[in-house]
């Protein structure tokens, strides 16, 4: 057992290594080292600065902040990177605290939550913006993507005609495709007898003017290699990446706040901050017994549906899904309680039309600041305060009681639920099997 | 940039020699040095002691022809054959396709397969492959289209063209519409490219044209070679952008085979008359385009005969000539040109919609390549590369004559003792029924 996990964690070392690798390749400065990573999965605060760092390099690359935003570590530049992480979608909860929370010491900020931040600017897709820029930089002989005139989408009939227009559009792009595969073929040959009769013939310095444009091209290529080499290596392991990341968001969820214990409440007056706290956990937590068990029923129903409708009733990847539906969960950890629980872009409509349920929680917000509450997620296992005493507690003996009527509340609602949306898919996957899916 | 060309069987041997010699003799009379050396270096490479040797690579079960072949463009003294790039063997096929592809193809793959290697190895970059056969015999067809297959494996992205030679209908071998639909079936998912020439139409021009009394293979051949040469020699394409093409096979696919359900291309080239008469005859530009474009629309292969009442069809339907004859829908075509004020010539009647299905804009659907270098004497000369209906007739009578053939089960047993089942048989007619569905129903 200790064995696999010593080499479970070497192998993860190994793969944020090569993404280490891929990053400096794509051209992004101040990448840490991989050892930075395991740190930052635990909150370290000597790391944080490092990921700032990297955070912003990223942004800059991409172009989602000016490079004006500079790279010293002030809170202006700190403020531009959540800015841009705002753009590229993401949000938590750090990103909205004032600077004066620093000073007071709420601030719940640590080289966690940007190591998470990160995750999401990996899993958007910003490293495949990265590498397609910097390979465009590279290979000079690359066409840049023409814009596609779209006005034939407009007028698109599925008629056989069309099928046969198309047919035809695509056999000759894969002949033009051939065609320059053979240009590139020829290209490389007469490259590598260019290089090697350079080699041959070292003291050749008449010829420098043209013996410098090649040597320039030639290491372009070199990077080139090295470049795709390194994405290639990164896309081998990706997979033992996120898994690892999931573990990061794991630890995020059971460990909170770890700068929390430093201000322990010495009295009454931080009693309620506390309370106030650990109330809105216990009512996001109730919030999301149905949404989470909706959502597991709602997965494995979408699997079987997938299999007929697949690329008709939605674009996610199951993968993907997860991933989301992990990040949607550290969202509301984070403390979105606007939204209902699950992103709504996430989810067909109506499974989003869910019954809301904070009437409930409600009944049970006043009474429910005690110890050990009916668990049905051990992750949420903090610690409430125990020292904690309010004029409205209960005994525990009837907190318990009313959670479980609660919970049996919930679960009937939920049930109820699960039948409407299962009656409701069926009527969908009804109406999808008239249609008739034309393989790619 | 050079085509390698593979020499199969009797026929494809007779044809690809007919058409290296065409060729070399029309590059060294060339008056333009870089028309010469681009197309020196598209057929031949030269060897230490500087002579020019063809990119062929000759396969065939029996010596006799290879051997003639040697000797002969050894004799010419203008080029020659490499010294180690033939291979053949003392038996040949006995005219069964079933021996070809499941015998002789299998037992010598490695020894041809290493003989193209090295042909394509001494080219600086492939254009593709040639693999010229008859349909009818055994060998060519056979071993063909084993080989075609061989090397589709080896260069899944390299150009491979076919070009394939029709039997008489009336016909030399008895088994020959079998074996042609065999070939055909499996060229059809291998080759890039079908590039057909009917011994027939052939033998009408020898006649009609020619002049010729007594027609033999040879005069046949060179036929076909003039053809071939006047496609394949070098060009100004639209791509080329004032130089010769340099990937001519590539362009030739992408202009009139992007669809794999239409690869079947035929030719027409005009004019063709006896050489004596070539000094006396002057041409112009729009009379022969003119006749070109009435051979395309009423399917006429020669000058000769030309149904002129046939025109596209208007607003509704197809028009009919008198005679019966129906108006010939293309798919795509390649116009080539060659000779004196070229870029004079004016190309607007082949770019008609009306020429063309409904789905294929006929900017799509038609290209036109130019080289201002006379060819093979002609001070003008215009070739015509179409994939339209002109071989659905033909196809038709060779599926429709083996299909009886079949239905007897006459010579099957021939087949299926060398492992070609019945099976095999449907599945080849299935498949060229399908072709000749989609080309009956271009429009």
């Amino acid at each position: 057992m200790q064995r696999t996990k010593a080499s479970v964690s070497v192998e993860v070392k190994q793969v944020i290594g090569a993404l280490c690798r891929l990053l400096a390749a794509v051209g992004v400065d101040s990448v840490p080292a991989p050892e930075s990573f395991r740190r930052a999965k635990f909150g370290g605060g000597a790391e944080e600065d490092q990921f700032w760092q990297l955070l912003s390099s990223i942004l800059q690359k991409a172009g989602v902040v000016p490079s004006e935003a500079g790279s010293q570590l002030g809170g202006e530049h700190r403020k531009w990177v959540a800015a841009g992480l705002w753009q590229t979608g993401y949000h938590a909860d750090w990103m909205y605290e004032s600077e004066g929370g620093d000073a007071e010491g709420g601030r719940s900020l640590s080289s966690r939550d940007l190591l998470l931040a990160l995750g999401w600017l990996l899993a958007s897709g910003t490293l495949e913006k990265l590498l397609t820029q910097r390979v465009q930089q590279l290979d000079k002989t690359l066409l840049t993507s023409v814009p596609v005139n779209l006005h034939l989408s407009n007028e698109f009939q599925s008629d056989s005609a069309s099928l046969r227009r198309l047919q035809w559009l695509t056999g000759c792009l894969r002949h033009q495709g051939r065609i320059l595969l053979s240009m590139l073929q020829e290209r490389t040959r007469l490259l590598h007898a260019v290089f090697s009769a350079n080699l041959s013939s070292t003291a050749s310095s008449s010829s420098s003017q043209s013996s410098t444009v090649l040597k320039e091209d030639c290491s372009c290529i070199r990077q080139l290699c090295d470049l795709l080499e390194a994405y290639l290596n990164w896309t081998q392991v990706e997979k033992v990446f996120w898994t690892w990341m999931d573990s990061v968001v794991d630890c995020h969820l059971t460990g909170p706040v770890v700068k929390r214990p430093t201000h322990t409440p010495s009295g009454n007056l931080r009693v309620c901050h506390h309370g106030t706290w650990g109330l809105e956990k216990l009512e996001d937590m109730l919030l999301r017994l149905p949404t989470a068990q909706e959502c597991n029923t709602h997965t494995s129903i979408r699997t079987q549906v997938s299999v007929f409708i697949a690329s008709i009733l939605y674009s996610l990847s199951s993968q993907e899904g997860q991933r989301r539906g992990r990040g949607d969960v550290k969202d509301r950890e984070g403390g979105e309680k606007g939204q209902a629980g699950l992103d709504a872009s996430f989810l067909p409509p109506f499974i989003s039309s869910l019954p809301s349920v904070p009437a409930l929680s409600q009944v049970c917000r006043a009474r429910l600041r005690v110890e050990k509450p009916v668990r049905h997620r051990s992750c949420t296992a903090e610690d409430v305060h125990s020292g904690a005493e309010a004029p409205c507690e209960l005994p525990v003996s009837q907190a318990a009681e009313m959670l479980l009527h609660a919970e049996t509340l919930l679960l009937e609602r939920r049930d109820r639920q699960r039948q409407a949306n299962r009656t409701q898919l069926q009527e969908m996957i009804g109406r999808q099997d008239l249609l008739v899916l034309i393989p790619p | 940039m050079s085509v390698v060309t593979l020499q199969l069987g009797q026929c494809g041997n007779q044809v690809a020699h007919q058409l290296f010699h065409v060729v070399c003799s029309d590059a060294q009379n060339a008056h333009k040095k870089t028309y010469r050396a681009e197309s020196c270096e598209r057929f031949f490479h030269q060897n230490t002691h500087g002579e020019l040797v063809a990119r062929a690579v000759l396969v065939d079960m029996e010596p006799k022809v290879i051997n003639h072949s040697l000797s002969e463009a050894a004799r010419s003294g203008r080029w020659r054959y490499g010294e180690s790039s033939h291979f053949s063997q003392k038996q040949g096929s006995g005219n069964n396709w079933a021996n070809g592809y499941c015998v002789h193809g299998p037992r010598h793959r490695d020894v041809v397969e290493e003989l193209v290697r090295r042909e394509v190895e001494r080219c600086d970059r492939l254009a593709g492959l040639v693999a010229m056969m008859s349909v009818a015999g055994g060998t060519g067809s056979g071993v063909g289209a084993y080989v075609t297959q061989c090397l589709r494996d080896i260069y899944p992205t390299s150009f491979i063209i076919n070009h394939l030679t029709w039997p008489y209908g009336t016909g030399e071998v008895i088994v020959q519409n079998y074996n042609s639909v065999l070939t055909l079936a499996h060229l059809y998912q291998l080759s890039d490219a079908i590039l057909v020439h009917e011994n027939d139409t052939v033998h009408r021009i020898c006649s009609q044209l020619l002049n010729i009394k007594h027609i033999s293979f040879s005069d046949v051949n060179r036929v076909i070679a003039h053809q071939l040469g006047s496609v394949l020699q070098p060009a100004l394409t639209t791509d080329s952008h004032g130089v010769y093409s340099r990937n001519p096979l590539g362009e030739l696919v992408s202009a009139l085979a992007c669809h794999p359900e239409y690869k079947l291309l035929s030719m027409c080239t005009i004019p063709q008359m006896p050489s004596s008469s070539i000094a006396y005859s002057t041409f112009s530009w729009p009379a022969l385009l003119k006749h070109l474009r009435q051979m395309l629309i009423s399917n006429t292969k020669m000058e000769e005969g030309i149904d002129w009442q046939v025109r596209p069809p208007g607003g509704s339907g197809r028009s009919m000539g008198l005679t019966g004859g129906s108006f010939n829908t293309s798919l795509a075509n390649l116009l080539i040109l060659r000779g004196k004020d070229v870029y004079s010539a004016e190309t607007g009647g082949f770019e008609d919609p009306a020429l063309y299905t409904s789905w294929l804009s006929s900017k799509e659907a038609f290209n036109s390549w130019k080289s201002p270098v006379p060819f093979n004497k002609y001070e003008k000369s215009a070739t015509l590369v179409s994939n339209s209906q002109a071989l659905l007739r033909p196809l038709d009578d060779m599926v429709g004559k083996a299909w009886n053939m079949f239905a007897s089960r006459a010579y099957i047993h021939q087949y299926t003792k060398y492992g070609i089942s019945e099976e095999d048989f449907l599945d080849s007619f299935t498949s060229l029924e399908q072709v000749l569905s989609s080309y009956r129903h271009l429009c």
